[in-house]
């Protein structure tokens, strides 16, 4: 199994271990992992910003890197999301992106869905209180969970894989799927609403009692980060797989 | 073109594709064990009352002891009722005893509707408004309650669930907005 | 009417310079959406029920003009005067034409956004028609000579304290009483005698009958039945998507409107009006307004599917931390974010950016419009329309550029790496990552890339 490693531009830059640690992972798990160094952006901040041509050629890029691998896979629900379920407004009728597209799998996903892993490659204790980020597109593109809103059972992907560490306590926010707020541009274009969601959040998560906000979408992650920097809160956001592959605690 | 048939054309050309209309019984709706006590249970947090007529008591016997300084009571439940010259005749009405068709399990609704549209506004001016319905005539939900209705037939109908009630000042429920400030329903 | 002049951003950024108030905001209008939750959670076909509304309202939009032509016969029959309006200022003319000829001179309203949409008041107000809003909440804000916040909840941006003031000054309420039942009975006494003393009234529509000709108004405080069973003349004002086709269906949307809006089983009042009281007359305005200009568009023929609930406000993060009047368009929240820049991209651009696309909208909407993916599509308006900022296009351009040249596309993230961190503070606090509170993440030595050669290099 050839799987092409997605890093995300920004996690290229600013969470190369969050990079690494799905490698790792991937690899623990007998996969044949390559990482095709021509990779930039998906498009999704053109596409978010109406710039369909900017937007379509990033897809079109994506595309052609990607297509020859029996499995695509990212640490980024948002990321996954925007391939799977909006190029389709610029490549429809694109026979290579058509065959791509059940392809690409965001990690946690690819574990559950297509390895059906029942335990971590390697034990893994950890025994801290985490809360629950359940990012949107992830939550409601992806359907990594069932969104609050939508009258269904309940069930969620994260929970599910932390139930294989050791030690871990598992909680949930009030307001249990709550926008954080980062929104992709939408942090810089209305840069005081998106701090006063973020805010919100993190108290929402704080009041768990919980030392880490867990969750599978580095830029949610990175920006309720940046306000706990700035407040100098104790909380600190973690990736899922940094959990998974036994680094977190460090 | 008149604007009638400019609008109408504009939709013909604009018109999208849609699917056929679906069989709205194909679904299962919600039932209830006792219809009558989720009534009951639901109508008190709506800012009403349900009650079951006891053997031998009358409706009058009842609202009077529920309400026994009632001002001008108005009981359109018989043949023989008073009647009104003009819809603002009922502005002084304290406490007004209306037929209800049929009663909504679900919402605690009930479906008035009069033959002479001037007790129209009966229903609304009215401080206390009483509610009659057989207790045969309770269903599950809406969907059951429109295969019964006769809508068009008196011009006017009306589902009426509790109080007249708002929330506008701050989301604080109030009772007693425009409409009746007290509802209450009895079952014979 | 709204200053349409209003950019989300800036009046959000206001709106949240109170803190206080906008958290209380926030939870307010959260409260109502955990009160949709409790109700919707109650009934096992919740999902199937929405489903069923999204397909009935589907139908009916791809068979609109038979629909309207049935309504219109089975209204006329009934003996009620249909009357149609291109666009606001037929409407209008319409409605001030009907009142004129009849010397009316008191109208009494119950809500209609509709009516706010064509600017009905002001219009009717110049031509020497006293009009009075009897909808509690949309009663505060004509008082106030404000539009409303929200469309089910028109006075929700205000507390009591502001209410009891203006009660004071405008009904002679006591100073100070800022009791919501004393506010509410004041309001209730004072409106009663001008429903015993209107000439006319005229309510919205909540859903129109094609089987039957009737219109179905819901309301809680039974304003609409009182504004409608005094007065002579009945004058409904509704948008030509509010269609039904027919009265079995009403079985479906009277299940999900009042539980989606407020998270009531339903609202007290659920009234049809088929004919007029006896002595009186009734009319219907059927309003097109740029609707059948939107059924036109593949990307957004969907909103018309809309009931008018409000709980994709009541769910929205935006919209609970911003409020109704940081939108630039009459309706605010997510279905305004769509219907106000399907009406004119230019002026409402903002309102399409006004969304961090999380999606929860489209999850409580109860036709299950896909509204969250709607302002997406109109930000590719926005931008073919030239009403993206510059700055922001410059950088999207470079963005471009850089996507289809990986190296350069690296180097730059490396130059931001290394450079960042010896930038003064003073600059990047002012950026607008950082100028709320949000510090900029730390920068790793190595990019994921540079650590994956090297490893790749050793083995």
């Amino acid at each position: 199994m050839r799987v092409g490693l997605f890093i995300p531009c920004y996690v290229n830059e600013l969470f190369p271990h969050v990079g690494m640690a799905t490698l790792e992972l991937l690899e623990s798990y007998g996969c044949e992992v390559v990482f095709p160094m021509e990779q930039s952006c998906c498009g999704q901040p053109m596409a978010n910003n109406g710039d369909s041509k900017g937007a379509c050629a990033a897809a079109q890029r994506f595309t052609s890197i990607f297509r020859d691998f029996d499995y695509v896979v990212a640490p980024s629900g948002s990321c996954v999301a925007h391939v799977t379920h909006h190029f389709d407004w610029y490549l429809a009728g694109d026979s290579d992106y058509q065959s791509l597209k059940p392809k690409v799998f965001e990690i946690i996903e690819f574990l559950q869905d297509v390895l059906k892993v029942e335990g971590l490659p390697k034990p893994v204790y950890f025994p801290h209180k985490v809360s629950i980020h359940q990012s949107c597109h992830g939550l409601r593109e992806l359907h990594h969970a069932a969104p609050s809103e939508l009258m269904i059972p309940f069930h969620s992907r994260l929970e599910r894989i932390l139930a294989l560490v050791d030690g871990i306590t598992v909680l949930k926010p009030e307001r249990r799927d709550e926008c954080c707020g980062f929104g992709g541009t939408f942090c810089v274009d209305e840069p005081e609403l998106s701090t006063a969601m973020g805010e919100d959040r993190i108290a929402q998560h704080e009041a768990t009692g919980a030392e880490f906000i867990v969750g599978a979408d580095p830029s949610c992650l990175m920006h309720m980060g940046g306000i706990i920097r700035h407040k100098g809160r104790n909380i600190r956001p973690l990736h899922i797989v940094e959990i998974l592959t036994g680094r977190g605690a460090t | 073109m008149s604007s009638r048939d400019a609008i109408l054309e504009r939709i013909r050309r604009h018109r999208p594709q849609g699917p056929d209309l679906p069989d709205i019984h194909a679904v299962s709706f919600i039932r209830f064990e006792q219809p009558l006590a989720a009534f009951a249970a639901l109508i008190r947090q709506l800012g009403g009352d349900a009650v079951e007529l006891a053997e031998g008591q009358s409706v009058r016997e009842l609202v009077a002891e529920r309400w026994p300084k009632a001002g001008r009571t108005v009981d359109i439940t018989g043949a023989d009722h008073e009647e009104a010259a003009t819809p603002h005749d009922w502005q002084d009405v304290d406490i007004a005893i209306v037929p209800g068709d049929l009663a909504v399990a679900e919402n605690a609704a009930v479906w008035v509707s009069h033959p002479d549209n001037r007790f129209r506004s009966l229903y609304f001016l009215t401080q206390k408004l009483v509610m009659v319905v057989p207790k045969a005539n309770i269903v599950d939900t809406m969907r059951d309650a429109y295969a019964r209705v006769r809508i068009t037939e008196h011009g006017f109908g009306s589902f009426i669930a509790g109080s007249s009630r708002t929330a506008d000042i701050e989301q604080s429920l109030v009772m007693g907005a425009h409409g009746a400030m007290a509802a209450l329903v009895i079952f014979v | 009417m709204k200053d349409d002049s209003i950019r989300h951003p800036e009046a959000a950024a206001a709106f949240l310079a109170d803190r206080e108030q906008a958290r209380w905001h926030d939870s307010a209008i959260w409260w109502v959406r955990q009160k949709r939750d409790a109700q919707a959670s109650q009934l096992p076909e919740w999902e199937a029920l929405r489903e069923l509304a999204r397909t009935i309202k589907a139908h009916t939009l791809s068979r609109l003009d038979d629909y309207l032509r049935q309504f219109e016969e089975k209204a006329a029959a009934n003996g009620v005067t249909v009357h149609w309006a291109a666009d606001a200022e037929e409407h209008n003319r319409i409605v001030h034409g009907i009142l004129a000829a009849r010397q009316v001179k008191k109208l009494v309203k119950s809500k209609s956004m509709l009516t706010e949409e064509c600017g009905l008041n002001p219009y009717l107000e110049q031509r020497g028609i006293e009009v009075i809003d009897t909808d509690l909440g949309e009663r505060i804000v004509q008082l106030r000579h404000e539009p409303p916040s929200h469309i089910v909840m028109p006075a929700i941006h205000l507390k009591k304290e502001q209410i009891s003031e203006l009660f004071h000054q405008e009904l002679g309420t006591e100073a100070g009483n800022n009791d919501p039942t004393y506010l509410t009975h004041a309001a209730r006494a004072n409106l009663r005698e001008h429903f015993l003393t209107a000439d006319a009234g005229l309510t919205g529509v909540n859903f129109g009958i094609a089987e039957t000709g009737g219109v179905v108004v819901c309301t809680n405080e039974g304003n609409a039945d009182l504004g409608t069973s005094l007065p002579p003349i009945h004058i409904a004002s509704m948008g030509l998507e509010k269609l039904i086709p027919k009265l079995e269906h009403l079985g479906v949307f009277t299940r999900l409107l009042a539980r989606s809006a407020i998270g009531s089983p339903v609202t007290t009042y659920t009234s049809h009006f088929h004919q007029a009281r006896p002595g009186g007359e009734m009319h219907i305005v059927i309003v097109d307004n740029g609707r059948s200009e939107i059924l036109g568009s593949d990307d957004f023929f969907q909103s018309l599917r809309c009931i008018r609930c409000g709980a994709c406000m009541n769910t929205c993060p935006v919209y609970r931390r911003s409020s109704g009047f940081s939108y630039s368009y009459i309706i605010p929240g997510p279905i305004g974010s769509t219907l106000g820049p399907s009406r004119d991209i230019r002026k409402h651009a903002s309102m399409a950016f006004a969304c961090s696309t999380c999606g929860s909208c489209s999850n409580v909407c109860p036709v299950k419009i896909n509204l969250h993916e709607q302002l997406v599509l109109h930000r590719k308006r926005a931008w073919d329309a030239g009403a993206v900022p510059t700055g922001k296009k410059m950088g999207l351009m470079a963005m471009r550029f850089l996507t289809r040249h990986p190296a350069l596309f690296d180097l730059s993230g490396k130059v931001m790496r290394k450079v960042v961190p010896i930038l003064p503070e003073g600059l990047t606090r002012q950026s607008a990552w950082s100028r709320a509170g949000r510090d900029l993440p730390e920068m790793p030595e190595q990019s994921f890339k540079e650590m994956y050669r090297r490893r790749e290099e050793k083995n």
